[in-house]
């Protein structure tokens, strides 16, 4: 939950959504505070003006004609459809139009407007319901014993103020609200589409030169994006189409002429009748054979190392597969004088492919009869080794790889001093290579168990596969 | 055999023909898709050796209109393009059998041989025989000369893969891809050592041996 939250604020779009959000809360609040100023505040400025004009007026009238005409022309001046309320205190006079009796609390002499609240309901109807407004008023002392009070009712100002009020206050809750969803929702879609992108980066990586990016065709940045992106990958993949041809190309014209070449060194052969003849001819054309072979060889690493034939690894099981290859090996080996164990320790599950996986085992095989001298021990293991990775591996008994020699094997072409004399081209280790790339393994090298009976060295050579993912 | 060979290399093609007239085949040649596909459709042939990368019309899709055709004549192909994936391609297509340039002639012959309509290797067959040699399909047994030969499952099939072609030669190759399911080329004589072990049991105890190694091209059962 709380990571989820995290990864919300670490996104771009998110971020900027809060703060147009916020950014309009905060206008938003401008905007009440203008409507606040420009309507009610402006409103009861009025009111407390006319209603200081009125008080000056009175007093004046007042100090001029005395109390007892003040009284009249108030009574006068309170007839119905006026709106102005009063209240007439003066020796034992009290007059007033509303159903109620302010408590002063001073106001008289700081002169200051101020408000309260009354029922405004008509006298004339007692059971009706008590309507409570709100009025503002101001009040001014006469004489010793006396004060009016001028007031006028606010009630239809004050609530319209206040609906205004909270329906922007809600508009303003409404929109934060929505525009954190919307931020949400924005902010998910587009790390979607982002990570859409880094998907696709990573296995364009992994050699899924397929693999487009998803466009949707509304036309906006990151669409654009895809575009430009797929009109790039189509370009890379017409390139690589464009190499791959001309490889196939090259392969297909320098394979017919050399096929041409050893048939006609194997007609020759089977024609002439010297023996001496014969077998130089026979291997010219075994010579022309082992060219042709390295050199598909060299393509096949080629291939492999784009890592194209990824999307068809499959589930299998190794341990059958270990089981055909020690099958197939295991007389040769006999044969060779050396002692073949297969060991194959708990279950096992590999992504991988049947015939790449079986050259790889046998390329290990095949190095471990040839340069294991005779009656060495050859192991082939399949095992469990740390966090649930499977390791397949061929230890022999043989001389071993020097550590500081160790990467260079697997280079193409690279061929250790004390083997040059041995038949080879130097491609095995790394087609087992480019294989065990292809499968997302490791290939380890490193030293056998040397014993007593076997004082050599030995060479360990481990495939150690990525955990099994269910796909 | 009546056989067709859809090559555009004229030297290489001629070689093909020569080869295969040798071993006493009649061979016709086309050297474009287009005229090899009105051959193929012209006339019987039993079998059709066919490069993938022609002139005019590919190999793959000369052999898919055939087949669309409802032309069943068995096809080899040809191709430079030696990746497991691309023989797939080639088989799913209706191939019968998929050769990678570089390829000896001996391997060529055996394969067209192992494929040709006369010798039908797939056939419903429950009983192969060659001489006195006897081989039950359904019961699992070998026999020789009446008498009972224990083999292991693998031994049982490459037995079974040269019975099917007796008299033919079988290549190495041939062998690892059909018995082993294998298709790359070990660099020892890995598959020597099990037929010497097949051979010691079939033919060591008997005076007449019948299980021969061709120099140069594979092996051959042969009475």
């Amino acid at each position: 939950m709380f990571a989820s939250v995290r990864r919300l604020f670490n996104n771009t779009i998110f971020r900027l959504s809060m703060i147009a959000a916020s950014l309009f809360a905060f206008s938003s609040l401008v905007v009440l505070g203008y409507i606040y100023v420009a309507t009610v505040s402006v409103e009861i400025i009025n009111i407390d003006n006319r209603l200081k004009q009125e008080l000056d007026e009175i007093e004046a009238m007042y100090l001029e004609k005395g109390g007892d005409y003040t009284n009249k022309q108030i009574i006068h001046r309170m007839r119905p459809g006026q709106g102005t309320m009063y209240v007439y205190v003066h020796n034992n006079d009290f007059t007033s139009n509303i159903a109620f009796k302010p408590q002063l609390d001073g106001e008289p002499e700081r002169g200051r407007p101020f408000q309260f609240v009354y029922n405004a309901t008509n006298d004339t109807n007692p059971n009706a319901q008590a309507q409570i407004h709100r009025a503002r008023a101001r009040a001014r002392f006469m004489g010793r014993t006396g004060y009016i009070l001028v007031a006028r009712d606010v009630e239809l100002i004050m609530t319209t103020a206040e609906r205004v009020t909270r329906a922007l206050l809600i508009s303003i809750a409404i929109a934060l609200s929505l525009g954190l969803i919307s931020g949400i929702y924005v902010s998910r879609r587009f790390a979607r589409r982002v990570d859409a992108f880094n998907k696709l980066a990573t296995d364009i990586r992994a050699g899924d030169l397929k693999r487009r990016a998803p466009r949707d065709h509304s036309g906006d940045e990151l669409d654009d994006l895809a575009g430009h992106l797929n009109e790039m990958l189509d370009h890379i993949d017409r390139l690589m189409q464009a190499m791959r041809y001309a490889g196939d190309s090259i392969a297909h014209d320098l394979r017919s002429p050399l096929t041409r070449l050893q048939t006609r060194l194997e007609g020759a052969s089977a024609a002439v009748k010297d023996k001496a003849s014969r077998t130089v001819l026979l291997e010219a054309s075994d010579d022309a054979s082992q060219l042709l072979r390295t050199f598909e060889a060299v393509l096949r690493i080629a291939r492999l190392e784009t890592g194209e034939r990824r999307e068809m690894l499959v589930a299998l099981d190794p341990r059958a597969l270990l089981e055909d290859i020690a099958e197939l090996y295991g007389p040769s080996c006999e044969e060779a004088g050396h002692v073949f164990r297969l060991e194959i320790e708990g279950k096992h599950q590999l992504r991988a492919d049947r015939g790449l996986l079986s050259q790889a085992v046998s390329n290990l095989v095949e190095n471990a009869i040839k340069y294991t001298p005779k009656g060495g021990g050859i192991i082939l293991s399949l095992r469990k080794v740390k966090s649930g990775r499977t390791e397949i591996s061929v230890t022999d008994t043989g001389p071993g790889i020097p550590a500081g020699d160790r990467g260079r094997v697997k280079e193409r072409f690279v061929r250790l001093e004390e083997s040059r004399t041995a038949p080879g081209s130097g491609l095995g280790l790394a087609l087992v290579d480019a294989v065990a790339d292809l499968h997302r393994a490791q290939l380890e090298l490193s030293d056998g168990n040397p014993s007593e009976e076997h004082p050599l060295v030995g060479l360990r050579a481990a495939l150690i596969f990525p955990k099994f993912k269910r796909s | 055999m009546r056989i067709l060979v859809v090559e555009d290399d004229e030297i290489a093609a001629e070689y093909v023909r020569k080869g295969l007239m040798e071993a006493g085949h009649v061979v016709d040649l086309a050297h474009d898709g287009e005229l090899g596909l009105e051959m193929a459709k012209a006339a019987d042939y039993d079998a059709l050796v066919l490069d993938r990368m022609l002139p005019k019309r590919d190999g793959l899709s000369l052999l898919r209109a055939l087949r669309e055709d409802g032309d069943a004549t068995p096809v080899l192909i040809l191709s430079a393009l030696g990746e497991v994936d691309q023989k797939v391609e080639g088989l799913r297509a209706g191939g019968d059998d998929y050769l990678a340039k570089p390829y000896s002639f001996t391997e060529l012959l055996a394969r067209v041989e192992a494929i040709g309509r006369r010798s039908d290797p797939t056939a419903a067959v429950t009983k192969l025989k060659a001489g006195d040699l006897e081989m039950d399909l359904l019961a699992r047994t070998v026999r020789r000369a009446g008498q009972n030969i224990l083999l292991q499952p693998r031994e049982f099939r490459l037995l079974e893969c040269l019975m099917r072609h007796t008299g033919k030669v079988v290549t190495r190759t041939m062998l690892l891809e059909k018995v082993w399911d294998y298709h790359f080329d070990p660099q020892t004589n890995v598959i020597d050592v099990h037929i010497s072990r097949l051979r010691a049991k079939i033919d060591k105890d008997f005076d007449l041996p019948i299980l021969h190694t061709v120099r140069g091209a594979g092996y051959r059962l042969q009475v």
